[in-house]
């Protein structure tokens, strides 16, 4: 029997292939949607620097507005020129607008604010990011274009109805290092597309760190589950402990509650989020 | 019965649910396809209403003969064309009842349909939870040859092209929505479907994108060899012709002779087995 050999060959994308079809899917709803354009949050990472420079080559960068939305705990410098040199290169608008003010704000009209709980403030920090982007979208009569990749997707590796808040999420389907290929066949700086991940909800904030595992190994075993392989099986070929990929097993189907809408239980003929299935029909 | 075809394989991308939309589209290519000297004019698999309807199948489904078929029945006496065409079916006796069903239309009027026997649910597919599979193949006998009807996943198993060559068919004809990723296995079956009943098939496959699965099109006209006599574009609408002649089959069937090497007694072990699986 052939097994399945879990090695970066797996992981390696028809590039050309992958760039026409997000292309496509991106332009296509935007035509279908009658939306004059797309709103993006640019932290200067690869997923958003990447998704902003595909939706500027599918509509042109006309109608890509990117905004950076820093606050001051958390501002890097290199991150601010990351996103301002990808802006250039693939022509799209990109806005600056500093949080902090409302950031505080915030902090100051909550009763409950604990300043040691960094969690639930770097939580905040991009649940206000999301209602930028949307506030734009509205006035501009545009979409919200996400850039989260599979890798946090799976994990769970994001703020419900924070960084994950779009209309559309063209590179979902991509782990993190296919994510990376794809920004290297673009024509993205090496420097931005092999950056170390950074959610930034608070300072020093690195995925792989808080995460426990590194991209390279931790896409593998997602790989290895999406394909139905045993937990045992996975950690054997990679030569990582059965643990770490129970554990990375556990979080991934524990996280379902934060891909999808509310819970809710079951009363009527036909239920939203169960039974209800509609098709996206955007004309 | 002409001995040679004129085919138009019409490969469109469709509103979902728009039936009055997708049936002017469909007006305007067989229409062009006359034009290019077409004899018999192909759609994809649910050209009438798009493939993901999901809920939106139970208020798109209509019988067979019924308001569509009746108004295409029209076109195809106007413009002296055979079509096909993939749409959901309601039955007459029960309105819960849906069929993912291919039609087949002449200048005479109707002809017949076939209704999908297999129906994936699996991965993306979710045909039978709305769907109830068919339980016949029939082979129509036409003035564009002798056609039998299949849609898509049916491609999969070879008994389906098999039986309906062995029931006489020159031309198959496989309607199609499948998504990019499963291209080549589309690509493989179909040529080995042609060679291995030697017998004319035509692809037609869906393009266009519909929640988020891209329909990759790239519809052929395979000849009983196997070799590819038309070919559309990929992930793109397009209307490519191919002319086909009958008597082809003949010096295909002596070369590879798979008709009269078939061993009958297999086919009783092969239940068997099946039903034991």
């Amino acid at each position: 029997m052939i097994t399945l050999e879990l090695n970066a060959t797996v992981l390696k994308l028809d590039l050309p292939s992958v760039e026409a079809k997000i292309k496509r899917f991106i332009k296509d709803y935007i035509e279908k949607s009658g939306a004059k354009g797309v709103v993006l949050g640019v932290s200067g990472g690869v997923d958003s620097c990447t998704t902003a420079a595909l939706a500027a080559l599918s509509l042109g960068g006309d109608k890509v507005l990117g905004l950076m939305l820093p606050e001051e705990e958390t501002i890097n410098k290199t991150d601010i020129h990351h996103a301002g040199l990808v802006a250039k290169k693939f022509g799209f608008n990109l806005e600056t607008i500093d949080i902090s003010p409302t950031l505080r704000a915030c902090v100051n009209s909550l009763p409950v604010y604990d300043k040691n709980d960094k969690l639930s403030k770097g939580n905040l920090k991009a649940r206000i990011r999301m209602v930028y982007l949307y506030y734009y979208a509205n006035r501009l009569k545009r979409i919200v274009c996400g850039s989260s990749d599979k890798s946090e997707t799976m994990m769970g590796y994001f703020t419900k109805w924070g960084d994950a808040a779009a209309d559309i999420s063209p590179l979902m389907d991509l782990y993190k290092t296919q994510v990376r290929q794809l920004a290297i066949h673009i024509g993205l700086p090496p420097e931005i597309a092999k950056k170390p991940s950074s959610p930034a909800l608070w300072p020093g904030h690195l995925a792989e760190e808080e995460l426990g595992v590194k991209y390279e190994t931790l896409d593998l075993i997602l790989y290895g589950l999406e394909h139905f392989m045993t937990t045992e099986e996975i950690a054997h070929q990679l030569s990582v402990s059965t643990q770490l990929v129970e554990d990375i097993k556990r979080r991934w189907q524990t996280m379902e509650h934060k891909r999808r809408l509310p819970l809710t239980t079951k009363l009527g003929y036909r239920t939203v989020g169960a039974d209800f299935r509609l098709p996206y029909t955007t004309q | 019965m002409l001995e040679e075809v004129n085919i138009a394989l019409s490969q469109i991308s469709c509103r979902i649910g728009d039936k009055k939309y997708n049936l002017n589209k469909m007006k305007e290519q067989i229409k062009q396809a006359r034009e290019n000297g077409a004899n018999l004019v192909i759609f994809p698999e649910l050209a009438l209403t798009g493939y993901t309807l999901r809920d939106l199948v139970y208020e798109s489904a209509e019988p067979i003969p019924g308001p569509s078929t009746n108004l295409l029945t029209e076109v195809a006496k106007k413009e002296n064309i055979h079509i096909v065409l993939g749409m959901v079916e309601q039955s007459e006796k029960a309105s819960g009842v849906l069929y993912n069903t291919s039609v087949l239309l002449s200048p005479k009027g109707f002809v017949g349909k076939y209704q999908k026997m297999y129906l994936p649910t699996h991965s993306v597919f979710e045909e039978k939870r709305y769907f109830r599979p068919g339980y016949n193949l029939p082979v129509f006998e036409t003035a564009v040859g002798k056609l039998g009807l299949i849609i898509c996943y049916d491609v999969f198993f070879p008994e389906t092209v098999r039986l309906l060559r062995l029931k006489g068919a020159q031309l198959i004809i496989c309607i199609s929505a499948s998504p990019a990723v499963r291209r080549k296995f589309f690509e493989t079956l179909t040529v080995a479907r042609a060679i291995e009943n030697t017998v004319f098939l035509a692809y037609v496959n869906l393009v266009g994108i519909e929640n988020g699965l891209q329909f990759w099109g790239g519809s052929r006209l395979i000849a009983p060899n196997g070799s590819i006599i038309s070919q559309a574009k990929y992930d793109d609408d397009d209307l490519v012709m191919g002319k086909i002649s009958y008597a082809d089959l003949k010096r295909t069937e002596t070369f590879v002779p798979t008709l009269r090497d078939l061993r009958p007694e297999l086919f009783a072990s092969l239940k068997e087995q099946l039903e034991n699986l």
